[in-house]
């Protein structure tokens, strides 16, 4: 009785602490207003990535963390709308502006003039170069090449792999490219044969992988950028060929697909993408930058892998038709902070 | 007649040559594999494109831009009132024929009552629709019920059912121009509106049906699409914007209206996958694809216009 009191009193206690975290040796931020500015709403990461960061942004508003934490998206994609967008947002005056990026270098100079008005910039996902903004990135390199060494694991004696890529000329695309192709460097059993673009997209994908599979040999497994998997499956299925091992991305379809073909067949994979919820990573480490914390410039964000040992909790938790997602909270802004100082 | 003179013959000249080019790659094997997803992708390239040759026959600034907005919408709004269940593919294929026509109605409108450039008015429009397919789903992938997804990936006499669906509406398109009355007015409208006018074309009537059919046309592209490839994404459509128009100048309709040709569309859209497979199975790096068709593209229509300035 007396220990379970004292652990009530200790978790109160750490409750309190880390409800008014921002009042312990940092400055206040309930009357600070934090910025969302995205560049694109058109696909449903990008869909889950704008509603975690809603049901975040307005719990924290209500908890009185934060004054405001709103959300614009841009309706073209373009680096000019988006510098125009992030020039009014500085005019509306908040106190720090999160960004996931149209392009890494050509809002320089909006989030320069940004920083220079004394607004704190956070950028992720697509994230921008300049000096003066925070950059939560992912290792999109580490990701590539975390497929090829669970293929290893898998098929130790290698064979012919196929690459879709995502969208030419992005950088995500060269970067997971390149950490896929740094794998195959690495275990020189695996040779990739054909590499088509699916621009991250089922239909384009499936497109893509029906036209260059009859001038294919046996391929033994297929190296993804996320959202792309299922449309691969759709492809070799329809070309009456054998399923190879397809790496997924967290998208619930190939999910949901991954566990029908092991309910039938043993089908085994490994799916990793990025979570969504990345955008609430942001949003509290802009409120950590905010009330004064000593935030290294360059962070990372880890990305989210299901195995098959999770995947059916993962799914159950995904709903139909979306991306397995996860919301970060302030104690994983500051577990990612420490990793970095 | 000779035959070098039909417009047609280039796109599908095109496409001949690029299935032996990549066939010639893996020495005869999977020609039958690459003649089935040339006829399957090409089905739905070929469907919007039909819809846009008729906007652009209509004459000068006339396009729809609205083809890849309408078909996620309807796609998005099918798939969500299916939700999966067997029995429901016609109620299905019901609400993405009505969108496409709500879709149609709203762009004619905004060209006639508010007398914006169709450019201009279906661009904006798109915007809209999008928003509406964001709103209705977020983005959510529904699934196509069992039923209509084995139809939309199915075959019959060894032709995919799709391309069925897109040859027997090239037929359909093809009779109505060459040989019914509205055919030949949509032919005097886009070459000249003012004399058509005055020969007492009602072409308004004209403008009015063409835009309503592009719509229906994307409407039931995007309800084809999504049963095929296992759900509507928001952005399923994008590609189908330089598609549509794309097929209609490669197929050797005249840009500039008044001229139309519906073998042409069958044939580039056949083209359009095929060099892309052929790019992709010859390992060309991304800027040298996109570099090439371009080049193959601009080299079609050049040689199909060249030809038709003989006419």
């Amino acid at each position: 009785m007396k220990i379970s009191k004292m652990l009530l009193g200790a978790a109160s206690i750490a409750l309190i602490a880390g409800a008014g975290h921002a009042g312990s040796h940092l400055t206040d931020t309930s009357d600070k207003r934090i910025a969302l500015s995205n560049n694109y709403a058109g696909n449903s990461w990008r869909q889950a990535m704008l509603q975690s960061w809603e049901e975040m942004g307005s719990a924290a508003v209500a908890d009185g963390v934060v004054a405001a934490a709103d959300a614009y998206t841009t309706s073209e994609s373009q680096a000019t709308e988006q510098a125009a967008q992030i020039q009014n947002l500085i005019l509306q005056g908040y106190d720090a502006i999160v960004i996931n990026a149209a392009s890494p270098t050509a809002l320089n100079g909006a989030v320069k003039e940004a920083c220079d008005a004394g607004v704190t910039v956070v950028s992720f996902d697509g994230i921008v170069t300049e000096p003066c903004a925070w950059r939560i990135a992912v290792d999109f390199k580490a990701m590539g090449k975390a497929e090829v060494d669970y293929l290893s694991s898998r098929l130790p004696e290698g064979g012919k792999l196929l690459e879709i890529r995502g969208l030419a000329g992005v950088f995500v695309d060269d970067e997971i490219s390149e950490g896929i192709h740094a794998g195959v460097e690495e275990h020189k059993q695996f040779e990739i044969v054909g590499s088509v673009h699916g621009d991250w997209a089922q239909d384009v994908s499936q497109k893509a992988v029906a036209g260059i599979l009859p001038s294919l040999p046996e391929i033994i497994g297929v190296v993804t950028q996320g959202g792309d998997g299922y449309g691969a499956a759709q492809a070799f299925k329809a070309a009456g060929r054998p399923t190879p091992l397809i790496v997924l991305g967290n998208r619930q379809d190939e999910m949901q697909w991954w566990a029908d073909q092991h309910a039938e067949n043993g089908y085994e994979t490994l799916s990793l993408s990025i979570a969504p919820g990345v955008s609430t990573l942001a949003f509290w480490v802009a409120q950590q930058v905010l009330a004064g914390e000593e935030v290294p410039k360059d962070l990372t964000v880890p990305f989210l892998k299901v195995t098959q040992d999770t995947l059916q909790e993962t799914l159950a938790n995904t709903p139909e038709g979306s991306v397995a997602n996860v919301t970060y909270a302030l104690e994983d802004a500051q577990a990612v902070i420490a990793e970095a100082n | 007649m000779n035959l070098l003179s039909k417009p047609w013959i280039w796109s599908w000249s095109a496409a001949a040559l690029t299935f032996v080019l990549t066939i010639g790659l893996t020495s005869g094997r999977g020609a039958g594999e690459l003649a089935y997803a040339a006829l399957s992708f090409g089905a739905f390239a070929a469907i919007v494109g039909l819809g846009q040759m008729l906007v652009i026959t209509l004459g000068p600034g006339n396009v729809d831009l609205s083809i890849p907005a309408t078909m996620t919408l309807a796609a998005t709004l099918a798939l969500k009132a299916m939700a999966s269940m067997p029995g429901t593919a016609l109620l299905g294929l019901m609400i993405a024929l009505a969108v496409g026509l709500g879709a149609g109605l709203a762009n004619y409108a905004l060209i006639f009552l508010l007398r914006l450039p169709p450019i201009i008015a279906t661009l904006a429009a798109s915007l809209i629709y999008q928003s509406l397919a964001i709103w209705s789903n977020r983005g959510l992938r529904i699934k196509p019920p069992q039923e209509l997804a084995e139809f939309a990936t199915g075959r019959f006499l060894s032709i995919p059912n799709v391309a069925w669906v897109g040859l027997a509406l090239a037929v359909v398109v093809w009779i109505v121009l060459e040989r019914s009355v509205w055919g030949r007015w949509l032919l005097a409208t886009g070459q000249n509106m003012r004399a058509a006018r005055l020969a007492g074309v009602p072409i308004e009537f004209v403008r009015a049906t063409t835009y309503l059919s592009v719509s229906v046309f994307a409407g039931l592209a995007g309800y084809l699409l999504a049963s095929f490839s296992g759900g509507a994404a928001l952005n399923m459509g994008a590609e189908y914007l330089l598609m549509s128009i794309a097929v209609v100048v490669i197929g050797g309709s005249s840009i500039a209206g008044g001229n139309s040709n519906v073998p042409g569309v069958w044939g580039a859209s056949l083209f359009m996958f095929l060099v892309i497979s052929m790019l992709n199975s010859y390992g060309a790096a991304a800027g040298a694809k996109n570099v090439l068709t371009g080049t193959i593209v601009i080299a079609i229509v050049i040689a199909a216009s060249t030809r038709k300035g003989r006419i």
